[in-house]
């Protein structure tokens, strides 16, 4: 049990996030990747998510403010969406992205609609406490811990 | 000095969701024998960083192109792999074509194909183009490492 009560907090934080269903194992595998000689790797990775995400949901905007809805178009953001989210383990944004697909498949706008602005309700929030985790993991300051072995 | 996470062992200690302990396929798993090398194709940076990181944690020397021109150009230009790991959806030349030409050119190297997700149609067609194996994203040590250990054991055979 951590000691040093700022990575308690950080412990119990991360705990959150996935036991909130916001994270899955994906994200431990990227954590593994992490070492001395790629110290910030987890935040550089998360940081391109924010901008390809940034970028795909400008794209998914405007598509939907198109009518008639382009099914294929969305279906084909979506699914760049879901491959970038499965990446860094972001579970509850790519479970919203599935489901947007199968309304683009069933050609239900409203429910794309609906889907879509839930999705970027569970991104903002995803993000929000995300940036709020490494804020606090570059307080908490470098840890003592073995390399990983090459 | 390693960054400020909780280890992987502290997340062991906690479990997560309540679910019990228990022991993660991890690329730590395997120890390769020979040199390996790997090709990543993926127009999206961070997620080929992603996959090129998971390739290089298991001891593969691994370059990354961001699409399927650039992939065909260097394999044309005499470079070999040992196994290509080549996104569905690229930009410039789509990852079905750049997978045919690849093949076209000779090419007998593992090619493992990924996308966010599969149809039944998509992965035929895959399939069809020349890669030998499907993965949905994220590529996972569970698709990688037997992969890899085949790999491996094919040099150790020789």
């Amino acid at each position: 049990m951590e000691r040093n009560p700022l990575r308690r907090q950080l412990q119990i934080m991360r705990k959150s996030l996935f036991d909130q269903g916001y994270l899955d194992e994906q994200f431990v595998q990227l954590e593994e990747l992490q070492d001395d000689s790629n110290p910030n790797f987890v935040e550089e990775v998360v940081t391109l998510y924010y901008r390809d995400s940034a970028r795909l949901i400008l794209n998914l905007e405007q598509a939907l403010e198109r009518k008639p809805y382009n099914f294929n178009k969305l279906d084909a953001y979506m699914h760049q969406f879901k491959g970038s989210s499965s990446s860094i383990g972001a579970k509850k944004v790519k479970a919203e992205s599935t489901l947007f697909r199968e309304y683009c498949k069933s050609g239900n706008g409203e429910g794309c609609m609906r889907c879509f602005q839930q999705l970027k309700k569970e991104y903002a929030t995803l993000r929000k406490k995300l940036e709020a985790y490494f804020q606090l993991a570059r307080q908490a300051g470098p840890m003592e811990t073995a390399c990983r072995p090459k | 000095m390693a960054p400020a996470f909780p280890s992987g062992d502290d997340w062991t200690n906690f479990g997560i969701g309540g679910r019990p302990n228990y022991k993660r396929f991890s690329f730590r798993d395997i120890v390769l024998r020979n040199r390996l090398t790997a090709l990543v194709v993926d127009g999206v940076n961070f997620c080929r960083m992603v996959e090129e990181g998971f390739l290089r944690a298991c001891g593969v020397e691994t370059q990354g192109v961001d699409n399927g021109d650039a992939a065909v150009e260097l394999i044309a230009s005499g470079a070999k792999f040992d196994l290509i790991v080549i996104d569905m959806y690229l930009p410039i030349l789509d990852g079905l074509e750049t997978t045919r030409r690849i093949r076209a050119m000779g090419t007998r190297c593992k090619m493992v194909g990924v996308s966010a997700s599969f149809s039944e149609r998509d992965g035929q067609a895959f399939l069809a183009a020349g890669v030998d194996a499907l993965s949905e994203k994220p590529l996972s040590p569970e698709i990688l490492v037997p992969i890899l250990r085949e790999l491996d054991g094919q040099y150790s055979s020789i």
